[in-house]
């Protein structure tokens, strides 16, 4: 019923959110968990530490018997040697007084370490697997959940986490050890009256019961809140710049405060729900004292029990009340247990849907550099086609240029040959074996690709473009800017490479990001190099500069170069135009006679000689075409020379 | 400017003191009605909590040796009243402080955020976005619970004691001053524990925030990290900033945690130390009665000692939470309104550039004493090697930067003069990098006038050419995008962001490399939809594909900082200068 419930509330939110329809149906979001499955995946993860956990445990359990020593203590001062006279007892009876409440301490203080070691194990152990999982994830996972959401579940999901591990599990056995000793000593003196005390325990179960019913739906509302206000909160952070562009602020502010209301609501609905619960609790809990004054005191008139046993039960009533308070806070805490520990299982188990086959290659030579593309289609979820049934080849040391329209399919080439998304249909290969039956670890040392939108990592420079192989020699960190034609702006940073540039790169211009992404790129020493739009805010100096460069990169690699200007391609071995998902491969003489595409480009771009202009409009669609016509023949030329 | 990054610990300019905990008063300010109200109901209810052991001596020494079956059921109703009142009281004070503590995150939050609006590219350029996040959002609700309950149970604690000192001292001053003589003690060790704990908590803070700082990031650049097959050493990486957290964390709760123990040992010192005076030093002057009423109070008076000694070591926590924050909300403001700055109604669009200077950091020049005027209507390239200060001209002109030297007019009016946002909201400024809001596509569209109707959407998208791929997604204007951009290319993200930026009707268009990305033939049909946006407006343009500006007024070709070169298309063609040697390269 509970599991029926979570999944419809879970389907509602996924409508909510508009992006998280793109992968709808693609991956089954697991809704809930049982309770045994919550806990078993906190003990599977606190391996390592098991006996620090147990052992912590068990000292709770000796401390809560200790504590009763002291009561009895105190009773044989009062009674025996202040009003008994006996003052040699004094000293022995103080120095055992002391000694527990030492021991006491001294337990305690060891309980927490070992809990602490424990929990924070655990949260260790939670925390890497979920950051492992995140660097292995398919870039769709990332439209799905986004950052901010998986800041929350590293952070207020696993604090919950921890809660529940440092201090509801030994809270409760605490609570369970108190409540087992008093009944047991209260039942050795009158199990009538015990009978009548404990019989209030039903209704304070009953209660928790209900209350938990009623919240568990609120806890995983606030826990979604909470995730609101991290993703609003990044979002508004990384979009800073749009924000004032657009003189936003207060549009922004509104915003936020909508999200930070909601949460504000949302937390006092379940405050308040808590608080309708608490006082009953809290009634049932104390009606013991009343309960022992009335049946018990009519107990002690009858004769059934000594006015000393009676004075027993009001000194133990809170062994059996405080527990049964506990009860609820333990319920409460338990919820938010719960609603938290199902988003970081859920991220905790999430397996990529893009990983390495069984026996798939791992090639630990560099690649000849081959790129195939046989009958590929392709289509991002639920979008329309990119690419229809394309194929085409790119042989060992080329430079093959790809231009096409906006959303052409360009970028998805390149996140195809790396294997960030899988083929609707049809083959890559990677000299001559498909991408998916190599290890992506080994597709990713052979194919480097300098993206379009730029990320630099809050680092220095040096340790952005070593970005590959961190113990890269210094020398080769210079050599690399050089070939990227960056070294020169980068020795003019105040710091030259040793000047940490801000996430994303902010502070330098984007030519200049663009040229440290190149030095990235080119310093994993590819033998398949991706520009994928790379040299577009970069002057037309740098850039021929850097065209020089790359033809004579010190090692061998194909190099595929995705532009719009006229300038980037026309140098290439290879011209591809993406048209309609499908292609036409030339070079800039054949195409700018025969495409239409390119010669529109061409001409938008004032390039003069050009050829007469001849179109051959089945060259446009028939990719069948493409592969028998030049292309072979310009590969069969490559092998030759 | 040094900027930060994951793993250097953000240090405080400050000093850290409890003058943080006084300031976040401002905060319980508005709630101190409810708070005196919580207090009184926890009064209330404490001295409810006497009543009970008084009932239950009358039943033990009247109701029971007398068999008085009337006064012990009359006696345990009156029990039952008793604590039936109590528990209601307490679950009034609950709501209260649910209410406070809530709205206390709510003010605080909106404080820090709204004031982050405020601030300069600069403060979120220097350093790691998960840092400024975890204050948002983490820190802020880390402090509620100190200072509503915290603060009341404080102040319960100390009037308690003040109550059972009084009492005691009424009762017999000797064994008084013996319970007392523990203070001194405690505040001993208050004092010698307190620098470590701060210095503890503050070293946790920062560790904590490195780590979310790489978290942050790492999922950021996870494209890139997997392009460079970097998993194995970001783990690496990841394990070593977990094992520095985990040892912060634990001598910060190892530390924490030292207090109540100690309390409880002086605690129970103190109590050894009155039986022993009242039994063997001062016998013969105390009776039975006093000293076991003494015995009582002791441990009375100790109770809210250790109580308050918890909630202390809770106030340290919070205050290095508060003084966070507080630094946030203390950051200044390097760009704001002048007093007496004006509201614009409207731009004719005159600019000039006096003698402006500028360094990102200082000593390094970026603009070097440059000075030119635009007349209204005029389209303004900007052209020079990467690097070389065209964006900052650019930056200057929306008063993102302030000149280091020199001065800015719009109109004849000093820009410093304008009030921002009137000044940026009749500019549209297309920036490099399109960031678009998780949203759906005409959502953010409309983010450039908010009230825009579902044609003025669809008509901007129309100018910028975006309306074909737009019409073939599933879902058309109403298509959800993320702020990755998910399904969109990088050149349809510059084209929403065009459309964006074109909507909100501006009277000075500014493009920075807007069209980089879009090929060249949407860039033709683009280029009709711009020239009709730019006719009668003022405009700035970089573009590196010269193609996209030689239509251009005035084109100035900027290196080091300088405007080396400045004139139309064919002066500067006939010039054969800079401008000459590009314009061949292509």
């Amino acid at each position: 019923m509970e599991k029926d419930g979570n999944l419809k509330q879970k389907k509602r939110k996924r409508e909510k959110t508009p992006s998280s329809s793109y992968a709808d149906g693609e991956r089954k979001i697991i809704a809930s968990h049982s309770f045994s499955f919550r806990i078993k995946f906190v003990w599977h993860n606190l391996r390592g530490k098991r006996p620090q956990f147990i052992i912590g445990l068990l000292l709770t359990a000796i401390t809560s018997i200790i504590v009763i020593v002291n009561p009895y203590m105190s009773k044989i001062l009062v009674d025996d040697v202040i009003r008994g006279g006996k003052r040699d007892m004094l000293v022995p009876v103080l120095l055992v007084m002391s000694g527990v409440v030492l021991v006491k301490t001294g337990l305690h203080m060891l309980k927490i370490v070992m809990m602490e070691q424990a929990s924070q194990n655990m949260l260790m152990a939670i925390r890497k697997t979920i950051f492992r999982n995140i660097q292995y994830q398919e870039m769709s996972f990332f439209d799905k959940i986004k950052s901010g959401d998986i800041i929350t579940r590293t952070t207020g999901d696993l604090e919950y986490l921890r809660h529940f591990c440092a201090w509801v599990t030994y809270v409760t056995v605490d609570m369970v050890v108190t409540f087992t000793a008093a009944v047991v000593m209260l039942v050795y003196v009158s199990p009538v009256l015990t009978l009548a005390l404990i019989s209030v325990l039903p209704f304070i179960l009953l209660c928790s019961f209900i209350y938990n019913k009623k919240v568990a739906p609120l806890y995983r509302s606030i826990r979604q809140r909470l995730s609101d206000l991290n993703v609003g909160a990044s979002e508004n952070i990384n979009g800073n710049r749009v924000v004032k562009a657009f003189a936003r602020e207060e549009y922004e502010k509104e915003k936020f405060s909508h999200i930070n209301g909601q949460y504000m609501k949302d937390n006092m609905r379940a405050a308040f729900a808590w608080q309708r619960v608490v006082p009953v609790i809290d009634f049932l809990a104390q009606i013991l004292t009343f309960l022992t004054i009335l049946v018990g005191g009519a107990l002690c008139i009858n004769g059934s029990i000594s006015l000393g046993d009676l004075t027993l039960f009001t000194g133990l009533t809170w062994a059996l009340s405080d527990p049964m308070r506990q009860v609820s806070n333990i319920l409460n805490d338990m919820q938010r247990f719960s609603a938290s520990a199902d988003k970081v299982i859920e991220i905790y188990y999430a397996r990529p849907l893009i990983c390495d086959r069984h026996n798939a290659v791992d090639t630990k030579e560099r690649f000849k550099g081959k790129v195939e593309f046989r009958n590929v289609s392709f289509s991002y979820a639920k979008g329309p086609q990119v690419l229809s049934n394309v194929s085409f080849k790119f042989y060992p040391n080329e430079t093959i240029a790809i231009m096409g329209p906006t959303g052409s399919g360009k970028t998805t080439i390149a996140n195809l040959i790396a294997r960030f998304y899988d083929v609707s249909s049809g083959e890559v290969l990677i000299d001559g074996v498909d991408v998916r039956d190599r290890t992506l670890e080994s597709i990713h040392r052979g194919v480097s690709i300098a993206t379009q939108d730029v990320f630099l990592f809050s680092d220095t420079v040096d340790g952005n473009i070593s970005f590959c192989n961190p113990d890269m020699e210094l020398e080769q960190v210079y050599e690399c800017a050089e070939l990227a034609c960056a070294d020169g702006f980068i020795r003019r940073m105040p710091e030259g490479y040793n000047t940490i540039i801000g996430e994303r790169g902010v502070g330098l211009s984007g030519g200049q990001r663009q040229r440290i992404a190149l030095a990235r790129a080119i310093a994993a020493i590819p033998s398949i190099l991706i520009l994928d739009d790379t040299t577009s805010a970069v002057d037309m100096e740098t850039e021929k500069k850097m065209q020089y460069n790359l033809q004579h990169l010190p090692f061998h690699c194909t190099t595929i170069i995705i532009a719009q200007r006229i300038s980037s391609v026309r140098n290439a071995d290879k011209i591809m135009i993406l048209e309609n998902g499908s292609v036409t491969i030339g070079t800039h003489d054949s195409l700018a006679r025969t495409n239409r595409y390119y010669r529109n480009v061409c001409e938008l771009q004032k390039i003069e000689d050009l050829p007469p202009f001849e179109p051959d409009e089945a060259n446009g669609s028939s990719p069948e075409k493409v592969k028998t016509g030049f292309d072979d023949a310009i590969a069969t030329e490559k092998e030759v020379g | 400017m040094a900027r930060n990054k994951y793993d250097i610990d953000e240090e405080l300019e400050k000093g850290f003191d409890f003058g943080k905990l006084k300031r976040s008063f401002v905060y319980i300010k508005p709630y101190k009605w409810f708070m005196i109200g919580a207090l009184l109901l926890s009064a209330l209810s404490s001295i409810l909590a006497l009543v009970t052991p008084t009932l239950l001596q009358r039943v033990m020494d009247i109701a029971i040796p007398d068999g008085n079956r009337g006064l012990l059921t009359r006696l345990s109703f009156l029990t039952l009243g008793a604590i039936l009142l109590s528990v209601v009281f307490g679950a009034l004070r609950g709501v209260i402080m649910s209410y406070c503590g809530q709205h206390m995150i709510y003010d605080i939050r909106k404080d820090i955020f709204d004031h982050l609006q405020q601030l300069p590219f600069s403060y979120y350029d220097s350093r790691p976005h998960g840092k400024i996040l975890v204050r948002v959002v983490n820190y802020v609700n880390s402090v509620s619970d100190t200072l509503t309950n915290g603060l009341v149970n404080a102040l319960l604690d100390l009037m308690n004691i003040v109550f059972i000192a009084v009492f005691m001292f009424a009762m017999d001053v000797k064994l008084s001053l013996i319970i007392l003589s523990g203070m001194p003690v405690l505040l001993v060790v208050i004092f010698l524990l307190k620098n470590v704990q701060k210095r503890a908590n503050f070293v946790l803070n920062n560790k904590s925030s490195n780590l979310t700082a790489y978290t942050c990031e790492s999922i950021e650049g996870v494209k890139v990290s997997q392009i460079f097959n970097r998993q194995q050493e970001n783990m690496e990486i990841y394990s070593r900033l977990n094992d520095v957290y985990q040892k912060a964390w634990f001598k910060s709760a190892y530390l924490n945690n030292a207090m109540s123990p100690i309390t409880e040992n002086l605690k129970q010192l103190v109590l050894a130390l009155v039986y022993v005076a009242g039994i063997l030093l001062i016998s013969p002057s105390i009776e039975v009665g006093v000293l076991i009423a003494m015995a009582t109070y002791s441990s009375r008076f100790w109770q809210p000692v250790v109580s308050l000694a918890n909630i202390y070591n809770n106030f340290l926590k919070t205050t290095s939470y508060l003084e966070r924050i507080f630094q946030t909300i203390d950051e200044p403001v390097d760009i704001k309104d002048t007093e007496g700055a004006k509201e614009i109604d409207n731009i004719e669009g005159n600019v000039e550039f006096r003698n402006v200077s500028f360094e990102y950091e200082k000593g390094v020049r970026v603009l070097d004493n440059v000075s030119f005027t635009v007349k209204k209507g005029e389209s303004v390239a900007f052209v020079g090697p990467t690097g070389a200060g065209k964006s900052t001209i650019i930056n200057l002109i929306s008063r993102f930067y302030e000149p280091t030297e020199g001065q800015i007019f719009i109109d004849g009016v000093e820009i410093r003069d304008i009030t921002i946002e009137s000044l940026r909201s009749k500019m549209g400024i297309m920036l490099q990098d399109s960031f678009i809001f998780t949203d759906t596509i005409a959502g953010n569209v409309r983010y450039g006038k908010l009230d825009a109707t579902d044609e003025e959407v669809r008509s901007a998208c129309r100018t910028v050419c975006a309306d074909t791929f737009i019409e073939k997604m599933p879902d058309g204007y109403e298509t959800g995008v993320t702020e990755r951009g998910g399904q969109l290319s990088q050149g349809q993200r510059q084209l929403v962001a065009f459309a964006r930026t074109v909507i909100s009707d501006p009277a000075v268009i500014i493009l920075d490399e807007a069209t980089s990305s879009i090929d060249a033939e949407t860039e033709k049909l683009l280029q009709t939809g711009i020239e009709h946006i730019l006719k009668g407006r003022t405009s700035f343009v970089i573009a590196h594909r010269l193609s996209t500006i030689r239509n251009c007024d005035k084109i100035m070709y900027i290196d080091k900082g300088r405007i080396t070169e400045c004139g139309t298309h064919d002066e500067l063609m006939a010039k054969k200068g800079d401008y000459y040697r590009l314009h061949n390269a292509q």
